[in-house]
């Protein structure tokens, strides 16, 4: 199921004799993952490493990257940054892998992007959606595949004041950074619409029992409310909020990270009705998304999730970027890669060169008994935002 | 805000929401603190064992074992678990003269096996069984799930008989002796050896039962041991080690400051303010609310 | 005249020397074959032998379990990350980890020194949770994303210079700083004072009769094992560059206490050893499995029940008697707290 490192040490020692050299064309390109298979993330990590083992499957049956085939090193990130940059340091040094993706922790990703840097390599997210990775904290040598925060918030408020001009919304967030800069961002695209703001909640990461905020929420009396907790946490708040029968009169809407398809069975019959931004459902009506949908499941049983969308494309953003160069010399994809636009499941992606952010259409998808059906597109200009990178 | 709006809404809905979660609590603590109480074991696996309850509650569920029987079934099928892991890991250990710490470090090596078995035999997400009692009640304009009631009522009756058991039996006296000086019991024809691994089996199979009755409002999954356990220890040093009451009251008592004092303060203050109550109780009432088991 | 307690030290300055002639090794052919990760990964596992170390000062020698000693490495990480974003020197960065982590101690110290035993290892659990949780909430020290941006700084050891960045040269300071602390936790304990600690462990009543302060050796040894804990800590961001609240989680802790388990407790020596057992073992199996932390746990449990000097306790009766007088020589070379097991305790 897994590519571990065994197999591949053997390969990468062969490659390393050829670095000096002019690249064989039978030598693998070798892709480093480092993607969580214990702790919290792990079940996002599997959806990664399911993508990105379809995808490498794909093009090494069509031919590989210019003739040469695709391998991956899978390591785990363990949910931890410390974790994640000592197995990242070992695909870049050990391994000598050409390009590393896979991170989910966005600590995880911003340190393994300034490792990266310090090798001369790149890495990316198809992850992590916090928008300092390409903001404040971006990094000539980081780019972004999946959607950041800020561009699901633009797609959800649109849809939101579109249905319900004027609506009261509820804001609840798990009190960390994450959770906070969700519910500015959205806050702040959804006051701009006409909307107002009855009140906001930030409960502790792994809270057991919401149900102590469900007082303040009946008194403000909300149309709406939104949620950016995730995993475990959603699975709680939402099955209280129906035992306590708030999810008759709420529109719940939320953050995309909010509902997976790890946490989706626990939640059950408390999800449907829940909208929220989103860079992918498997609904999505196009042959390519067919064909990815239809593969997904025949190998691993279940639906591909935006995770695993966005991490399948990633390796064919790769594949784009180094035919392009022509090479997998850092400098060269990275010039590759900025402004780059390729195909994905998804639509097309581009990535804009100032900030490496990927600029993609967004949908509102409102989940119904299970599946994710989208109910409205933005496309990818009007949802992007500025772009406040200023590193490069 | 009114302040009648504020007392339906905001006040009353606090403190009866905190009343489950304190039922809740108390219930994962009361197997907690009779184990300390009487073999003086800190067992870090307490919290797996609540969750190896609620995976067995899962995967019985599934089979179409009813709901109403799981609460029976589950806490007899743990029993056996605990017997075993009281005779291969406590017993070795638990005439050294270390045996607080090593009895903690076991449990700890425990606890982190159970949670990586749980993972790879049921996967890493998030799982639930189905509200076993449906629907929602009104008491004067506070809405409260039936099922929430329900386990008010039920913990109530859990810790009386357990009460029950521990102070007004034959076998509850054997307990007491034993904690009490174990060489006194000994030589009153108290089998001590039993009645240790029989106590460790029954504290056991009440956390088991705890999973059982908490998965339906707080969710399965492999880490969820972790959720309850720093609190469940304080609780246990607030109440005092091996106290029944000790526990109810602490419980209870905690779990009304972490929630009146949320609407204060930012909710993630109230962890902090727990646990400075039990550094507080440590530093200055070290035995507890109500003592410990067989000395009071 | 040497002693038995003198005996077993000097043996396991023999395995520290051995683990220091290891260490040259792989130094000298890291950087005859080129190599960098495997050096930077020796120097992140000497960095967390620190934690060990200090762990096993308290565990091993005044019968305290931290559960939260994380706590000190992750003020000494946060403090020396701080300083280095704003003055890249590294002894500006270690001094100002060394007296934070002092003050925070002493604050911990008055806290934890209160009680003893199990309370002991709830209370540092409890203690180390609680600041994470406020570390991972303070947006000025990245909240929960961590600081990254700590830049590569250069050494200054005299005349001479070494750059962090250079894999080989920051593993030997590294190793320096780490053997350095082992040697002074260990002339600590060789003072009248370590005596007091000693005796401590085997029988406390007995110790304020003898005229010592059991609170005040309590205190020392605490104060002392997180100063070598935050020492320790302010390496890492050196290393990594980073910082992120992780550091402060009880799985750090968790991971320290299992090295000093693995490695034997109460032997200094072994806390280094079980660290750099425990990041082999995790490699060597996290590369075929994703469950090896069954596999850890059951080395842990093995370690506990069944091996109360852990791996050290393997080796260090032979290497006693090899360094042995005659006097000594005789007889079995004795387990530290032999006697005191058969003692029964009362509950």
């Amino acid at each position: 199921m897994k590519i571990r490192g065994y197999k591949v040490v053997l390969a990468a020692a062969l490659a390393a004799t050829a670095l000096s050299g002019p690249a064989f064309a039978a030598d693998p390109i070798k892709v480093g993952v480092v993607t969580p298979s214990t702790g919290t993330f792990a079940p996002i990590g599997q959806q990664v490493r399911w993508a990105l083992e379809l995808a490498a499957k794909e093009i090494n049956a069509a031919g590989g990257i210019m003739g040469r085939p695709v391998t991956l090193i899978v390591e785990d990130e363990e949910t931890t940054p410390a974790a994640a940059v000592q197995k990242a340091e070992k695909l870049f040094q050990v391994d000598n892998v050409d390009f590393l993706t896979g991170t989910v922790n966005s600590g995880a990703t911003l340190a393994v992007g300034q490792l990266a840097e310090r090798n001369k390599k790149l890495a990316t997210t198809s992850v992590s959606f916090a928008d300092s990775i390409t903001a404040d904290k971006c990094s000539p040598n980081v780019f972004r595949v999946n959607a950041r925060a800020g561009q699901q918030s633009a797609a959800l408020a649109a849809w939101l004041l579109k249905q319900k001009p004027k609506a009261k919304i509820y804001y609840l967030g798990p009190d960390y950074e994450m959770g906070r800069s969700t519910v500015a961002a959205f806050k702040a695209n959804a006051e701009k619409l006409g909307a107002q703001s009855v009140g906001e909640v930030f409960a502790p990461n792994d809270s057991k029992d919401y149900t102590q905020f469900f007082g303040q929420i009946r008194a403000a009396r909300p149309e709406v409310m939104y949620i950016s907790v995730a995993g475990n946490d959603t699975a709680r708040l939402l099955t209280q909020m129906q035992d306590f029968g708030l999810l008759n009169s709420l529109q719940v809407v939320g953050a995309s990270g909010t509902i997976t398809s790890a946490n989706m069975g626990a939640l059950g019959a408390a999800a449907n009705g829940f909208a929220t931004g989103a860079g992918y459902s498997p609904q999505i009506d196009t042959p390519e998304n067919k064909k990815f949908v239809a593969d997904f499941r025949a190998a691993y049983k279940v639906d591909p999730d935006l995770y695993g969308a966005d991490s399948y494309g990633t390796l064919y953003a790769y594949k784009a970027a180094v035919e392009k160069a022509g090479s997998t010399d850092t400098d060269k994809v990275r010039a590759a890669l900025e402004g780059l636009t390729w195909n994905t499941p998804q639509g097309p992606k581009t990535i804009r060169a100032g900030d490496h952010q990927a600029m993609q259409p967004m949908y509102v998808v409102r989940i119904n008994n299970g599946k994710f059906d989208i109910i409205d597109k933005v496309s990818a200009e009007d949802a992007i935002g500025p772009d406040t990178c200023t590193r490069f | 805000m009114n302040a009648l709006d504020y007392l339906q809404f905001v006040l009353a809905p606090q403190v009866v929401n905190g009343l489950a979660l304190g039922v809740a609590v108390v219930l994962v603590a009361l197997g907690l603190t009779i184990i300390f109480g009487l073999l003086d074991v800190i067992n870090m696996s307490h919290g797996e064992f609540y969750a190896v309850g609620a995976y067995l509650a899962l995967a019985l569920g599934a089979a179409h074992i009813d709901f109403w029987l799981l609460i029976v079934l589950v806490p007899v099928l743990m029993l056996p678990l605990g017997m075993v892991t009281e005779r291969l890991l406590i017993r070795p250990v638990f005439n050294t003269k270390d045996r607080h710490v090593t009895t903690l470090l076991v449990t700890f090596g425990l606890a982190l096996i159970a949670e990586d078995v749980l993972k790879l035999i049921f996967g890493p997400n998030t799982q639930r069984p189905p509200t076993p009692i449906p629907g929602a009640s009104e008491i004067f304009g506070i809405i409260l799930p039936n099922y929430r009631l329900f386990l008010i009522a039920i913990g109530a009756v859990i810790v009386a008989g357990v009460a029950f058991v521990v102070y007004r039996t034959r076998l509850g006296a054997m307990v007491r002796a034993a904690a009490y000086d174990r060489n006194m019991a000994a030589s009153l024809g108290v089998p001590v050896s039993l009645v240790y691994s029989g106590t460790f089996a029954f504290g056991v199979a009440l956390a088991g039962l705890a999973g059982v009755l908490l998965a339906p409002i707080y969710s399965i999954f492999p880490t969820m041991g972790r959720d309850f356990i720093l609190l469940a220890f304080t609780v246990v040093i607030v109440g005092g080690m091996g106290s029944i009451w000790g526990a109810v009251v602490a419980g209870l008592l905690l779990t009304q400051v972490q929630a009146l004092a949320s609407l204060v303060i930012s909710p993630v203050w109230t962890d902090p303010i727990v646990f400075g109550t039990m550094v507080a109780f440590l530093v200055f009432r070290p035995q507890g609310l109500f003592g410990r088991l067989g000395h009071a | 005249m040497l002693d038995r307690l003198t005996l077993s030290m000097r043996a396991s300055h023999v395995l520290a020397a051995l683990l220091v002639v290891a260490a040259l090794v792989l130094a000298v052919v890291g950087s005859a074959i080129g190599d960098t990760f495997y050096l930077r990964l020796a120097t992140e596992a000497l960095i967390f032998a620190g934690l060990a170390l200090s762990v096993d000062l308290l565990l091993g020698y005044s019968g305290a379990l931290s559960l939260g000693q994380a706590l000190y490495f992750g003020i000494g990480a946060y403090t020396s990350a701080l300083v280095l974003m704003k003055v890249p020197s590294f002894w500006l960065a270690m001094g100002a980890a060394a007296g934070m982590t002092f003050v925070c101690a002493i604050i911990g110290g008055l806290i934890a020194n209160r009680v003893r035993g199990v309370y002991f290892a709830l209370i540092t659990f409890g203690l180390a949770q609680v600041v994470a949780k406020v570390v991972y909430n303070i947006r000025d020290l990245g909240a929960s994303d961590g600081m990254i941006g700590i830049p590569v700084i250069d050494i200054g050891i005299g005349p001479f210079s070494v750059s962090a960045g250079n894999p080989v040269g920051f593993f030997l300071v590294v190793l320096v700083i780490i053997m350095a602390l082992y040697a002074a936790t260990a002339y600590l304990l060789d003072t009248p004072f370590g005596r007091v600690l000693t005796a401590l462990k085997a029988n406390e009543k007995r110790v304020p009769f003898l005229g010592y302060s059991v609170w005040r050796a309590r205190m020392v040894c605490y104060l002392a094992a997180a100063l070598i804990a935050g020492l320790s800590g302010a390496l890492y961001p050196m290393l990594r560059g980073f910082v992120s609240p992780e550091l402060m989680f009880f799985m750090t802790s968790g991971n320290a206490v299992i090295s000093v388990i693995l490695g034997g407790v109460g032997t200094l020596v072994g806390a280094l050893y079980g660290s750099v057992f425990l990041v082999i073992i995790k490699s060597v199996i996290g590369s075929w499995t994703d469950h090896y932390l069954i596999i850890i746990g059951l080395l842990f449990m093995a370690g506990v029940l069944f091996m109360p000097k852990g791996l050290i306790g393997f080796v260090r009766p032979h290497v006693e008697r090899m360094i042995a007088p005659r006097h000594l020589r005789e007889t079995r070379a004795p387990e530290q707290d032999a006697p005191l097991k058969a003692e029964e305790v009362k509950p």
